[in-house]
C-alpha cells in the first residue's frame, strides 16, 4: 500500500501546502482520514500561515496533557495495586499524586467478604441526686440500622454505612486495645461515641453524662466447598467486646 | 493492511490526529453527565431526612473533626467554611440545584466545575460514611470536568442547534487562530479525559478481581454466601435466603463475577464487549436489588456505559423517538411524551451494576494494609 499523502508532504502537518499535496494526492488510506486530520493540524481552514508559536505551543500542550493522562494511568495503578517493590520505592510519589483527591480501594468484598456480622449495643450511665449510679438497659444500635434496611429499595448510608464504618474504622485503629495510639485514633473514638450518644439520647429522651458500647462479633453459618453448612451453634462462637466507659461532651469533642 | 507498515513517525501522527481532530465519544460522555447527575441528584434527595446527620453541623463527624481530619490530610470542603445550620442548607439546596442542571446540561462546563466542587465537598465531609459507589461519582465528577459532556442531549446542545449551529455548539464561524487553537485544546482535553475514565474503569474491575482471586472463598465459590449473610445488605431477607439455598448458582456466579471482572480490560476492544457489559449489568442489577446498593451499582453501571459507542445511542435515540411517536399517533394526544432522546436511555440503564461490596475501606487515611489470604 502507498503511503499517505501527508507522510511524505515536506514540512510535515505544519504547513498549509501540506493540505492541499493531502488533498490532491488523496487516494490512500481511507479509514484513517488522513485528510481531515491533516487540515485540523495545519491550522484552522481558511487561515493562511498559523502562526508558528501557536502550532508549537499547541503541540506541546497535547504533548503534555498525553504525559498527564499517562503519569495519572501509572500512580493509580500503583495506588490501587497491592503493594509491590515498584510501588514501595515510589511511595513519596505517588501518595502526593492520589491523595487526596484520587484515594480509591477496589477490594470489594475482596480477598474475602466479611464473614461476621457485628451486633454494636450501648448503654449509659448517670449520678442520680442520691448519689447512686443508675446505668439503663442495652440499647442494640444495629438493630436499628437492620430494621431501617429491611424492605427499602434504597437503604440510607446512615443505616448501612455510618455505625459499621466507624467501628471497623475503631478497630483498624485500635487493635484489640481501647487506648487511642494515634491522633486519628482519638478522632475515631469521639466519632463513635458520638454517633452512639445521638443514638441513645433519641431513644432514651435524654443525653447521659457516660456512655458504654458492647460489640458482639456474630460468624456467619460456614459454607464448605462441597456445599456442607457448619451447624448453626450461634452462642458457642460468640465473641463479645466490651468498651469502657466514655465520658460524653456537650459538643462532641 | 497499510497499518502494519507505518513508521513510529506516522503512527505518532495518527494519534496526535486522532486527539486532536474531533471529541470522541461525545454521547457516551453525555450519558456519564446525565448519568451521575441525576445519581448524585437521588442521593441528595434520598438523604434529605439525614442530610444534617450526614453532612451538616450536627453530624456525629463533627465540623472540629472533620477541619481536623482536612488538616491532616490537605482536602478542603466549602462546607468546612462555616458552622452555621442556614449555611449548610444553602449549600445543600445548591449541590440539589447543581446536580440537575449538570444532568439537563445547562451552562455544562461551569457546571461541571461545580458539580466536582460540590461533590468534593459533600464526600469529604462525610468520608467515613461512604462507600465505593461515593467513590467513583468524586472521581467520575473530576474527570468529566475535562470533557465536552454537554455537547450531546443537552441544553446547550438544544440552544445551539437553535442558533444555527449545527448542534455542536462551538463551531460558529471560525474567528481565526486562536478560535482554532481554542477548539483544539478542548478537544485535546475532552479526549484525554475520556482516556482517563476508560483506564479508571478498566482499573476498577481490573483490581476487583485479582484481589478476589486471592480470597479462598472466592476461590472455593462460596464467597457469594457470605455475601447475602451481611446484615445490613440484605433488604429482602426472604429473597436473599432463597439465592443463599442455590449453592451450585452461587458458585458459578462467584467464579463469573471474578472471570469477568479480570476480564473486562481485554475484551473492551472487540464484539465480546457486549455479553460481557450484559453480563455486568444483570450482576450489578442483581446488587443493586439484593443487597440494597443502588446507588453503587447505578455509579458502576453508568462507568461502564462510557464502552459502548456512540452509533449505539445514535441507534437508542433513533429508537426512542420512533416509539415515542407511534406512541403518540394512535393514543390520546393528551401524554406530553417529550421525545427527548436522553431520557429514555439513561432511566432505561441507570439500575445495576456494582461490584460485589462495598465501602472504600481507609477513607481519606492512608493506613490499612489489605487483609491477606492465607497462603
Amino acid at each position: 500500500m502507498k503511503k499517505t499523502g501527508w507522510v511524505s508532504v515536506p514540512g510535515g502537518i505544519d504547513s498549509l501546502e501540506s493540505v492541499e499535496s493531502v488533498e490532491s494526492a488523496g487516494t490512500t488510506d481511507t479509514e484513517q482520514r488522513p485528510d481531515s486530520a491533516e487540515v485540523r493540524e495545519s491550522g484552522p481552514p481558511g487561515v493562511r500561515a498559523t502562526s508558528r508559536v501557536l502550532r508549537v505551543g499547541l503541540r506541546t500542550v497535547v504533548f503534555l496533557c498525553l504525559a498527564t493522562v499517562l503519569t495519572h494511568a501509572v500512580l493509580v495503578f500503583l495506588h490501587i495495586a497491592p503493594s509491590n517493590a515498584v510501588s514501595q520505592r515510589y511511595s513519596r510519589q505517588i501518595n502526593a499524586w492520589v491523595y487526596p483527591l484520587f484515594e480509591q480501594n477496589w477490594r470489594l468484598f475482596a480477598p474475602d467478604p466479611d464473614s461476621v456480622n457485628r451486633q454494636i449495643s450501648a448503654r449509659t450511665a448517670r449520678t442520680a441526686a442520691d448519689g447512686t449510679v443508675q446505668v439503663s438497659e442495652w440499647f442494640d444500635l444495629t438493630a436499628v440500622d437492620k430494621a431501617a434496611v429491611e424492605h427499602s429499595p434504597f437503604p440510607s448510608h446512615t443505616a448501612q454505612n455510618e455505625l459499621r464504618r466507624a467501628w471497623t474504622s475503631y478497630l483498624e485503629l485500635h487493635g484489640g486495645s481501647d487506648e487511642s495510639p494515634s491522633a486519628r485514633a482519638v478522632m475515631m473514638q469521639k466519632y463513635l461515641r458520638n454517633i452512639a450518644v445521638a443514638r441513645t439520647s433519641d431513644h432514651f429522651g435524654k443525653a447521659a453524662p457516660f456512655i458504654q458500647l458492647r460489640v458482639v462479633t456474630v460468624p456467619v453459618t460456614a459454607l464448605r466447598p462441597d456445599g456442607t453448612r457448619t451447624a448453626q451453634s450461634p452462642p458457642k462462637n460468640l465473641e463479645t467486646r466490651l468498651l469502657p466507659w466514655w465520658k460524653v461532651t456537650s459538643d462532641g469533642n | 493492511m497499510a497499518t502494519e507498515r507505518l513508521s513510529v513517525r506516522d503512527r505518532s501522527r495518527r494519534l496526535y490526529a486522532l486527539l486532536t481532530e474531533r471529541p470522541l465519544s461525545l454521547y457516551a460522555t453525555a450519558v456519564l453527565r446525565i448519568g451521575y447527575g441525576l445519581l448524585y441528584l437521588g442521593f441528595l434527595l434520598r438523604e434529605f431526612p439525614h442530610r444534617d446527620e450526614i453532612w451538616g453541623p450536627g453530624s456525629p463527624w463533627t465540623p472540629e473533626l472533620a477541619a481536623e481530619l482536612y488538616d491532616q490530610t490537605g482536602w478542603a470542603s466549602i462546607l468546612a467554611l462555616s458552622d452555621s445550620r442556614t449555611y449548610f442548607e444553602l449549600c445543600y439546596a445548591l449541590a440539589v440545584v447543581v446536580s440537575a442542571l449538570f444532568a439537563l446540561g445547562w451552562r455544562t462546563r461551569a457546571m461541571s466545575v461545580l458539580f466536582a466542587l460540590l461533590v468534593a465537598s459533600f464526600h469529604s465531609r462525610s468520608i467515613f460514611m461512604t462507600d465505593g459507589g461515593d467513590n467513583l461519582i468524586l472521581l467520575m465528577a473530576f474527570y468529566l470536568v475535562l470533557t465536552a459532556c454537554g455537547r450531546r442531549w443537552s441544553l446547550d446542545a438544544r440552544r445551539a442547534a437553535r442558533h444555527g449551529a449545527a448542534g455542536d455548539g462551538r463551531t460558529t464561524a471560525p474567528t481565526g487562530q486562536l478560535r482554532w487553537a481554542r477548539t483544539t485544546l478542548v478537544t485535546v482535553l475532552h479526549n484525554c479525559g475520556l482516556i482517563v475514565i476508560a483506564v479508571q474503569v478498566c482499573f476498577l474491575y481490573g483490581s476487583a478481581g485479582l484481589y478476589k482471586v486471592q480470597g479462598g472463598t472466592w476461590g472455593g465459590g462460596t464467597a457469594l454466601h457470605y455475601v447475602l449473610n451481611l446484615d445490613l445488605f440484605r433488604p429482602w431477607p426472604a429473597l436473599s435466603q432463597i439465592a443463599d439455598e442455590q449453592t451450585v448458582l452461587l458458585a458459578i456466579t462467584g467464579y463469573a463475577t471474578v472471570l469477568l471482572q479480570v476480564a473486562f480490560p481485554f475484551v473492551l476492544f472487540g464484539r465480546l464487549k457486549y455479553p460481557v457489559l450484559t453480563m455486568l449489568l444483570g450482576m450489578h442489577i442483581g446488587i443493586a436489588v439484593l443487597m440494597g446498593l443502588p446507588l453503587f451499582s447505578g455509579a458502576m453501571i453508568v462507568a461502564d456505559l462510557i464502552f459502548l459507542p456512540d452509533r449505539f445511542y445514535l441507534a437508542l435515540g433513533h429508537l426512542c423517538r420512533r416509539l415515542a411517536r407511534r406512541e403518540l399517533r394512535p393514543t390520546s394526544p393528551s401524554k406530553p411524551a417529550s421525545p427527548s432522546p436522553e431520557g429514555p436511555p439513561t432511566t432505561a440503564l441507570l439500575p445495576q451494576q456494582g461490584g460485589p461490596d462495598g465501602p472504600v475501606k481507609s477513607g481519606l487515611h492512608a493506613s490499612s494494609s489489605p487483609s491477606r489470604p492465607p497462603s
